[in-house]
Parts: structure tokens; C-alpha cells; sequence
């Protein structure tokens, strides 16, 4: 597998979220927000539901356009400018998202739905490397590639829409979420897949999650967002962990 | 009594080859794209109606005529998808008002036709409308015969198209989710253009073959309205293979139903199917 085409070749990819605003209507959602991930780390991007960490996801695909404030990514060493441009521009830079709730064709098999990931031109060239590594990471989802995507179990569903982003050979993942829905039992093993095609694909990655103590398993930073603006920044997984403001603001103890 | 039996279930299989070819496009549209329309027999005259006029003017043969015209179906598709996007969909209006639309677009196809060429039957001339194939009993008329082959083989081209490339996988995709395929970097009203040319497209070719079987006049779309939507039903939504079992079932339905117990009933006796099928399957044949 390390030798898979697809690889980040080393180049710098990191992305850089600049006092962003944004909101639904009259609603604000988001205010000033900053954050940064470098090459090659995995930051969460941590608080409770309704705070807006699927916000800043959607504005960083141009899902929800940002009423202020600038998103830059690096991707392979050029820069772009993130915003202004559509969702379909920003994916084919090279960056993925695994959505909340995950987003399947629930009528197209494990496979269709794994194939249309590599739609991309860029991702075409490696279909059959990237499909091999998700058969051999996801056994499940090869025991499964003729059944529909809507039959499959929760934990099921999280592996194939992982598998479908990898998909697109992209260099920065986001994540968001991915513990919804699931089983204690399966949070565990859907955080470590994607430790795993991090290490694997040496991608950048960015996961919005709630699940404290699950995601900075696999993180190297993190930062809090609470009421749409980001409340602490954390360093490291430990600054996170043994931190009274995280304990306050976050786990409310 | 044998052979009247197994005429009618020959000439219900060629019957509902050309069904199939009338019903792809809904297969597509009304199928896999959620545009419900309802104006695809007015392309289908439409289609009839170049035949018709090339056949006459030029003296080509008008399933040619069909092949040759292909892109430009595919460009008017296009370029309706286009107008129903912009003034429904986009606005989250097109449940009601996009079937108006169609709706209105099938009167509109259908009156200008008839203002241009009148209410008289028009037909065409190609060597294959005369003959019939015999064997022992059974009789192959070729002007049903070559609509039904040509039928399959555009199934087979489309079905190609639909399940080995990424166009056609996100053309299958678009309906169940429009948000995930821009997360795939994919433009859904793109697919969607591509998907009702297509559709449209295949209608040309339709109409070519419905010139072939029978003479036609403007207003005979009409009748294969409630059969094409019928037939994407039994079939199951999105499925072409379906689409093609279900038409060549409802053929050969019709046809034994005319055979034994006259025209009329014929309508009845599919519909009546079409109700049995779907209370085993509801999902229809091979619905997913």
C-alpha cells in the first residue's frame, strides 16, 4: 500500500481560515472565526451541537458563503483562494469531505457509490489502486460491493462514505461528525480509520467532532468553538485533555 | 388456435420492443432525474414528423433520418432542461409548475403540428415497411421487426452509457442526492442537462420507429402517455433492464389481449397487470 499513486507527494497542503463570519439569514452562525491546519496534521475541531462546526466545514467548501474574512488552501505547494469559488471547484483541488450524516446514493451499490468518488479526472488515474485500498482497509465493504449503500448498518455507512471520499485522491480530508449515529463501539473504529488513511494517504485533516475523548485520540491540536466563535485553542492533545477552560466550556464539569 | 396464440405473443415481443425504445427516455427523465415529463411523446412526434419530412423531401430513410438527427434532440433536451432549471427547479418549485410546464409543452408541440400539418395521417417510405418474414406459421412483419431490433440495440448503447461511465453512474446517482455529487466534485444541473438530452435524444430515434409501424398524425402521442409511465413503473424506476422487460411484458399482454378479446379491452388488461405486478412488487420488476 505505500506505494499507492496517490500519496501526497510532500508538497505542502494546509488550509487557513482567516476571522470568518457567516449565518443563515438574519442568523449568525459564525464570528471571527480562525483556525489553521498544517501539512500533515490532524486538527479537531472540537464543541457541542449548534455551536457551528458544521458551518465552518460548509464555508470552507462554499457551501455556505462567508459574509467576511478569507479561506486559503495549499494544495501540493500553490495556493488558492477559497472563497467565491463553487463546491465542485474547491473538491477538485483536492479536498474531501465526509458530511455529516453521511450523504450516500442509498440506491446505488457499495461500489457505485465507491466509483463515483473517483469522478474527478485526477482521481480516474488511481481508481483502481484507491478502490483495492478500500477493499483491503473496509473488508466489510468488500464482502458488501453489490449491496445497495441505503441497506448497510450505520457503522457500515461510515466506512463506505470514508471509502467514497478517499476516493477523490484528495489532500486535505474533513471530517464531520463521524461519530453521529453510531455506537460507542463503532466511534472508536471509525476514529481510527481515519488515523489510518491519514497515515496511509499522509493526508492534512480537519475533524469537526463532539465526541471529546475520541477525537483527540487521533489529533495533534485542537480548538473549541462555542456560540459560533472559537473559545480556546489547544496546542497539543494534552493541553486539550488536562485543561480547566476545555473541562468548563466543553465537558461542563 | 396454436399459432393464433403464439402470432399474438410474437407480435406483443415486437410491439414491446418498440414500447421500450418510446420509454427509455421516461426511464431517464421521469426515472432517474425526478423531471416528470410528461411532454416526451410530443418529442416522439416530433421525431416522426423529421422522418416524415426528410422522407418526403429528400427521399432518405427515415430510421437514418433518426440516427442523423440524434445531436439535435440532444441539444434541444439540453436546452429545455435548461429553462425548466432556471425557471422551477432552482426557485424549489418544479413539483407543480415544472409539470405544468411540460404539460404545456406537449399541447404546444401538438398544435403547432397540426397548424403546420394539419390532421391528415403521414407516413413513410422505406423497403422494410412491406415484407413480411415467414416461419411455418409465424409472421415477421419487418416494419416491426427492425424498430424492435434497432430498439435493443439502443437499450444496449444506453445501458452501456448509464452503467460503465461516470457520466451515466452520476446520471443514475443525481436524484438521490444533489448535494453529495458537488462533494464529489461533480455539477448536478450539469448531469442533469446531460441526462434529459440523452433522454430527448432517444426520442427522435422513437419517433423514427413510430413512423415506420404506423401512420402518424399529431395528436397520437397521446396514447403512449399513460403506457411509457406504466411501463417505467412495472419495470422499477431507474432500471433500464426493467424498463425493457416491463415494456416487452406489456406488449405481449396487449397483444394476446387483442388477439382473444379485442382492442378494447387491451388497455385494461395492461393496467390490470401493471396493478397485479405492483402488489408483489412494489418497487416494480427490477425497481431497486
Amino acid at each position: 500500500m505505500a506505494s499507492n499513486a496517490t500519496v501526497g507527494d510532500g508538497g505542502v497542503n494546509s488550509l487557513v481560515i482567516d476571522g470568518i463570519d457567516a449565518g443563515y439569514g438574519s442568523v449568525r452562525a459564525l464570528q471571527d472565526v480562525s483556525l489553521r491546519v498544517d501539512t500533515g496534521e490532524t486538527v479537531a475541531l472540537l464543541g457541542t451541537n449548534g455551536n457551528g462546526k458544521s458551518t465552518v466545514m460548509k464555508c470552507i467548501l462554499g457551501l455556505v458563503k462567508p459574509s467576511r474574512g478569507r479561506i486559503t488552501a495549499t494544495i501540493d505547494g500553490v495556493e488558492h483562494d477559497l472563497i467565491g469559488k463553487t463546491t465542485e471547484a474547491i473538491v477538485d483541488l483536492g479536498i474531501a469531505l465526509v458530511p455529516e450524516g453521511r450523504r450516500l446514493f442509498p440506491k446505488l451499490t457499495v461500489e457505485e457509490n465507491l466509483v463515483l468518488g473517483a469522478f474527478r479526472p485526477k482521481a480516474r488515474a488511481s481508481i483502481k489502486t484507491n478502490l483495492d485500498f478500500c477493499y483491503t482497509t473496509f473488508t466489510r465493504l468488500a464482502e458488501r460491493r453489490q449491496q445497495l449503500a441505503g441497506s448497510m448498518s450505520g457503522g457500515e455507512q461510515q466506512m463506505l462514505a470514508l471509502g467514497r471520499a478517499l476516493m477523490l485522491s484528495p489532500r486535505i480530508l474533513l471530517v464531520d461528525e463521524p461519530s453521529v449515529g453510531l455506537a460507542p463501539i463503532l466511534v472508536s473504529r471509525t476514529i481510527d480509520a481515519i488515523k489510518e488513511l491519514k497515515d496511509q494517504f499522509k493526508l492534512t485533516v480537519l475533524m469537526a467532532e463532539q465526541n471529546f475523548h475520541q477525537a483527540i485520540r487521533i489529533a495533534d491540536r485542537g480548538y473549541v468553538i462555542v456560540h459560533g466563535h472559537i473559545a480556546y485553542e489547544g496546542a497539543s492533545a494534552a493541553d486539550l485533555n488536562n485543561n480547566d477552560i476545555i473541562r468548563q466550556l466543553y465537558l461542563g464539569t | 388456435m396454436l399459432d393464433l396464440y403464439l402470432n399474438a405473443i410474437v407480435s406483443g415481443l415486437l410491439l414491446g420492443g418498440f414500447y421500450a425504445a418510446v420509454t427509455l427516455g421516461v426511464a431517464v427523465s421521469f426515472g432517474m432525474l425526478d423531471v416528470v415529463n410528461i411532454a416526451h411523446p410530443a418529442f416522439v412526434i416530433l421525431g416522426s414528423y423529421v422522418a416524415y419530412i426528410v422522407n418526403a423531401k429528400l427521399g432518405l430513410d427515415p430510421i437514418v433520418t433518426g440516427v442523423l438527427v440524434l445531436p439535435i434532440f440532444y441539444v434541444l433536451g439540453q436546452a429545455i432542461y435548461q429553462v425548466s432549471y432556471l425557471s422551477f427547479e432552482r426557485k424549489g418549485s418544479d413539483s407543480l409548475r415544472g409539470l405544468a410546464f411540460f404539460f404545456g409543452l406537449l399541447f404546444v408541440t401538438e398544435v403547432l403540428l397540426i397548424l403546420v400539418f394539419g390532421v391528415d395521417y403521414r407516413y413513410v417510405e422505406a423497403w422494410y415497411i412491406g415484407p413480411t418474414l415467414r416461419f411455418g406459421f409465424i409472421d415477421l412483419p419487418l416494419r416491426m421487426l427492425v424498430p424492435c431490433v434497432l430498439s435493443i440495440v439502443l437499450f444496449g448503447a444506453l445501458h452501456l452509457f448509464l452503467s460503465r461511465t461516470y457520466t451515466g453512474r452520476a446520471i443514475a446517482a443525481v436524484s438521490q442526492d444533489p448535494t453529495a455529487l458537488r462533494l464529489l466534485a461533480i455539477d448536478p444541473v450539469r448531469i442533469k442537462r446531460i441526462g434529459f438530452g440523452l433522454s430527448i435524444a432517444t426520442a427522435a430515434l422513437a419517433g423514427a420507429f413510430l413512423i415506420v409501424i404506423q401512420p402518424v398524425e399529431p395528436s397520437v402521442g397521446r396514447e403512449y402517455i399513460g403506457r411509457i409511465f406504466a411501463i417505467c413503473v412495472l419495470g422499477g424506476m431507474g432500471s433500464l433492464p426493467g424498463t425493457l422487460i416491463g415494456a416487452i411484458l406489456l406488449g405481449i399482454v396487449e397483444s394476446i389481449t387483442t388477439t382473444f378479446f379485442g382492442p378494447s379491452w387491451a388497455p385494461a388488461v395492461g393496467f390490470g397487470f401493471l396493478l397485479a405486478t405492483l402488489a408483489f412488487r412494489p418497487t416494480g420488476l427490477l425497481g431497486r
